[in-house]
């Protein structure tokens, strides 16, 4: 249906196989499964219209999140509440990781965490850590196809990477505990 | 050639982990981690936790009625151009 490219490669093509990787991206954005539905096509459309200035062979998937990213902020970010960017900066990095190493040093506790509460606990990321964190450690992207993608340096990406996973790791931490998955240390007699 | 330290090899690891290191550095980063059980232990820690989260993700797909509405809207708009 659409028209090929330049070089042969159809949009369909080079678009549709990462219909997958677009909605959970627009899903951890939004936050909502009928706004991600709606990025997500509106990405579709927009990317369509745009067809002719994408180089065929270049890196399509960031592209199409190039696309989705800057749709989300022009028009869909003022609808979300977004939580407030915690500072960790100052946090001692290696701190979360001397109260586990106790009871246990290798993270088992992580494969025992449902899913859907890994996923909530990235929800409730303050949203330039999440969409980092998101594009890195779930989609596999490049550091530096993350920077190019959202216009930023690379260290800046990797900077906000550390605080992401940092502050992630403190929420799973703190849920392991309260589930009976791990021993807090305080709780140690 | 001078060895890492603790401190630095794991100011790396995250990014030894995920193979964003210049070769140089990943040789001292393996070199560290073979020598110092803790370090390696730590490294482990942070497997755990980066295959959780691309296991988590990568199981939510596009579902399937936003993947025919999609072809819908790309196939209206390519009889409307």
């Amino acid at each position: 249906m659409a028209e090929p490219a330049e070089a042969g490669r159809s949009f369909d093509d080079e678009a549709l196989p990462h219909l997958d990787a677009l909605y959970r991206v627009a899903l951890r954005l939004t936050g909502d499964p009928s706004q991600a539905e709606d990025l997500v096509q509106d990405t579709m459309l927009k990317a369509y219209r745009s067809w002719r200035q994408y180089r065929p062979g270049t890196n399509a998937k960031g592209w199409l999140l190039t696309i989705l990213r800057n749709t989300f902020i022009n028009d869909y970010r003022r609808r979300k509440h977004e939580p407030i960017a915690m500072d960790l900066e100052a946090a001692e990095p290696h701190a979360l990781y001397r109260s586990i190493e106790e009871s246990d040093p290798e993270g088992a506790f992580f494969s025992q965490i449902v899913d859907a509460k890994v996923l909530e606990a990235i929800d409730a990321l303050p949203a330039d850590f999440r969409e980092v964190l998101v594009l890195s450690d779930i989609e596999g992207m490049r550091y530096g196809e993350i920077a190019e993608t959202l216009q930023i340096p690379v260290g800046t990406v990797k900077s906000r990477l550390f605080r992401a996973r940092h502050q992630l790791q403190a929420q799973l931490y703190a849920h392991a505990v309260e589930m009976g998955y791990i021993q807090a240390r305080e709780s140690r007699t | 050639m001078s060895r890492i330290n603790c401190e630095e090899a794991l100011a790396h690891l995250h990014d030894y982990l995920k193979r964003e290191l210049t070769p140089e550095l990943v040789v001292e980063v393996r070199q560290h981690l073979e020598r110092c059980r803790h370090c390696f232990t730590h490294a482990q820690f942070e497997e755990s936790f980066f295959e959780k989260l691309k296991n988590c993700g990568q199981r939510e797909t596009c579902p399937e009625k936003l993947r025919t509405r999609i072809l819908d809207a790309l196939r209206a708009e390519a009889r409307d151009t």
